[in-house]
């Protein structure tokens, strides 16, 4: 075999797909000696020769991060290939650039395969490889390596540079500083015995390599050099910014390159997606934008959920249950077991499974805003907003997941650093309303805002986030002083949505919405109906029984909010357990109001708007649910916390709760 | 292109690559390349965000409503505040 090419490139550069047409079969895969990195090694035959090619492992540079680094500079330094052939991508040459600039540095025997110019042509990207080679003073090869195009021009140069000596190729400054220290450095390297070239040993050791400096003092003794100590100690004062300038230099020098080699269509200075952001991410205006997308969001969820899709779910409920009621009679079933099925299943249950339709659009209407790429914007001005009041860190982050959830909303807080703003970010996102909630609000809003059902909507979430800031800054001032984190987000590019997509993921939301409600919910009703029918001979649902009893002991503490009836009290003690189970529950224990089982028709009995309203106040900001709880003290390792968080929230909900209805009623408001 | 890339995030309100790289006059690749260098000299520090973390939320319909891609969030280590206090000491 005459001599050895090696291939060297980025990732995804087309460097297998050339290693592949010129080996064909002859090839064999291991590993490189002592790493896990896979060694392709293969033979060509090119005219009567035949050559050993070597596919080193991709890498965009040849530091000493990663193995495969390390593996490919180790071969290509002290494996002494004849020839270095770097497969560049001519659609991304910026990039692919770096590594030859570390190639040259190296003073190894070099050909640029100008690989993917079809590629590039089609997407008008012109690359002179004249002018290229001019400037890297290395040959420059056009190939399209998956149609085998330029492979024998690219080994007849190979083969050429590996029999010249090396005449030297373009020397790269990295500033007159730094470029007179590799002269001495080369001077007290030029009397070791290393088996790198010293002019790139120097240059390393600048660059502050730390294989680089293993290597050099563990195989000489210039540390004992008085001269070199002096100068070494002198050079680790500035090894950050020498290493900053050297890896600048390099990108200086692909750009003043690729300045003059690459055409490129003209770019748009400002892209659609900056001229969008421009409005959405406004100082000012961005906050009110997103109130109103949101607002506006509610508004066609009501306008197409309830509206248009009318109340077929709530039929369809009530045929199912008097079709399952009308079959257990029919078969003789116990009476207990037609009670349970009916007023406590079809009628806990089916009170939160009737809102789907409302569900479905909602999530529909989301999913395209998220599709769209828009929530991280909306994540971004709510950043900008939490600044202005004096909040920080990456809070906004577990807010915008708590409106989903609060359990991964408290996780989410693991992404803060700062203890301070973990605290206060788990403290106050139990008040963004989760999803769970959302079947609350929509009972309240059928039973006495059927026209304003978005207004009502966004007020109550537009309450929690108040509280939620309020109460961030009051902890901030207070328990949790002390400095703030400081960082940026990135906002990802807007995209159209797409159709199958947001379809796909509105179905799974439903889906599992609907499974949730035959799980949780269904496990949660069952046990309250149990409660609601012992002790035997008590009226079922009525307060003598057990759930009756618990609930007129709790009732008073929500007499001054206005609702203070046992039903109400037991429907948020199981809100607890589940917050849909509020729904649920009231579902249960109205069932058997005199105006009808229809839940809304119930509610409309027993509460007035006003006590709605501070109803709803109460189920918005109340005690988290028992998950988010428990969520809380794991994250926080603390019972005490937890407990805080408990009653501090609960604290907070029955204040506005009773402020909403009393002030209310003094305003004549019923 | 370094020091001017980590100038640019020290101001900007949000980062854009392809905000960046217009203003830097670069490709988006080159200065997707330069975050990562910033990153690997421990000038930068990236947090890619993660929802849900180990808990099954995948299947709940509530977790990812509000924000199913994760956040990523960059921010100048201390190590790349002193390098830029400085660069703007040095004028």
């Amino acid at each position: 075999m005459s001599m050895t090419i090696a291939l060297a490139g980025n990732p995804n550069s087309g460097k297998t797909t050339l290693f592949n047409a010129l080996t064909g079969s002859n090839q064999h895969v291991g590993n490189w000696p002592g790493v896990t990195v896979e060694r392709k090694e293969g033979q060509t035959r090119y005219g009567n020769q035949v050559y050993r090619v070597v596919d080193l492992p991709g890498t965009y540079s040849l530091g000493a991060f990663s193995e495969d680094e390390v593996v490919a500079r180790e071969f290509i330094v002290s494996g002494n290939p004849d020839v270095v052939i770097n497969v560049v991508d001519a659609t991304n040459i910026e990039r692919n650039l770096y590594l030859t600039t570390q190639l040259l540095e190296m003073g190894t025997k070099v050909v640029v395969a100008l690989n993917m110019v079809d590629e590039a042509e089609s997407r008008e990207i012109h690359v002179d490889e004249k002018a290229l080679a001019q400037r890297l003073g290395v040959p420059v090869i056009r190939t399209v390596a998956s149609r085998r195009k330029g492979i024998d021009e690219l080994m007849e140069a190979a083969i050429a540079v590996a029999r010249v000596p090396l005449n030297g190729h373009v020397q790269l400054s990295y500033g007159e500083s730094i470029d007179k220290r590799i002269e001495v450095l080369k001077g007290f390297l030029q009397g070791g015995d290393f088996r790198y070239p010293s002019s790139w040993l120097a240059l390393k050791l600048l660059e502050g390599d730390s294989y680089a400096k293993k290597f050099v003092f563990e195989n000489s003794n210039l540390r004992d050099l008085e001269e070199f100590s002096r100068f070494w100690d002198e050079v680790a004062v500035h090894e950050e910014e020498f290493q900053l300038e050297i890896v600048d230099s390099r990108y200086k020098f692909v750009g003043d390159i690729t300045k003059d080699v690459v055409r490129r269509p003209g770019v748009a200075v400002e892209t659609t997606t900056d001229k969008v952001d421009r409005v959405l991410t406004h100082k000012y205006w961005g906050m009110p934008i997103f109130a109103a997308i949101m607002f506006a969001i509610f508004q066609l969820t009501f306008a197409v959920g309830q509206d248009l899709l009318g109340e077929w779910m709530a039929v369809a409920i009530d045929y199912v249950g008097g079709a399952l009621e009308g079959f257990l009679v029919g078969v003789n079933a116990p009476a207990w077991l037609i009670d349970f099925i009916g007023n406590g299943i079809v009628a806990g249950v089916g009170a939160v499974v009737e809102f789907v339709p409302l569900i479905v659009i909602l999530y529909l209407l989301m999913g395209l805003l998220e599709d769209s790429g828009y929530m991280a914007r909306a994540a971004y001005v709510m950043d900008n907003t939490m600044r202005a009041v004096g909040l920080q860190g990456k809070t906004f982050i577990s807010m915008i997941v708590g409106f989903g959830c609060n359990v991964p909303g408290v996780m989410a807080t693991r992404t803060l650093e700062n203890k301070k703003d973990r605290m206060i970010a788990i403290l106050i996102n139990p008040f963004m309303s989760c999803g769970a909630k959302i079947p609350i609000y929509l009972v309240f809003i059928a039973a006495f805002f059927p026209s304003y059902g978005g207004l009502v909507l966004f007020s109550v979430y537009a309450l929690g986030v108040a509280v939620a800031f309020l109460m961030g800054k009051i902890f901030s001032k207070t328990l949790f002083k002390g400095e703030t984190s400081h960082f940026i987000m990135e906002l990802p590019p807007y995209r159209k949505p797409t159709l199958s997509n947001v379809v796909r993921n509105m179905w799974d939301n439903v889906s599992g919405f609907l499974a949730r409600a035959g799980t949780i919910i269904l496990a949660v009703v069952s046990l309250l109906w149990v409660l609601a029918v012992l002790p035997l001979g008590v009226e079922p649902y009525g307060s003598a029984s057990i759930l009756g009893r618990i609930g007129q002991f709790i009732a008073p503490i929500f007499e001054p909010a206005g609702f203070g009836t046992w039903q109400a009290a037991v429907g948020l003690f199981s809100g607890i357990a589940a917050k849909e189970a509020v729904v649920a529950t009231l579902g249960m224990v109205y069932a058997g109001v005199e105006a009808g089982t229809e839940l809304v028709a119930a509610i409309r009995e027993v509460f007035t708007p006003l006590t709605a309203v501070s109803f709803m106040v109460m189920t918005l900001l109340y005690t988290p649910c028992a998950a988010t709880l428990g969520t809380i003290k794991k994250e926080t390792g603390s019972a005490k916390w937890t407990l805080f968080s408990a009653f501090y929230s609960f604290g907070i909900a029955w204040v506005l709760s009773v402020l909403v209805f009393q002030v209310g009623r003094v305003l004549g408001f019923s | 292109m370094l020091k001017e890339l980590l100038m640019e995030i020290d101001n900007a309100d949000f980062v854009s690559k392809a905000v960046l790289a217009s203003r830097l006059n670069r490709p988006v690749s080159l200065v997707e390349q330069g975050f990562e260098e910033l990153v690997r000299m421990g000038y930068l520090a990236e947090d890619a965000g993660q929802n849900c973390y180990d808990l099954p939320c995948g299947k709940c319909p509530y977790a990812s409503m509000f924000q199913k891609e994760p956040l990523k969030t960059w921010s100048i280590t201390p190590k790349g505040q002193n390098l830029l206090e400085s660069w703007r000491m040095a004028g």
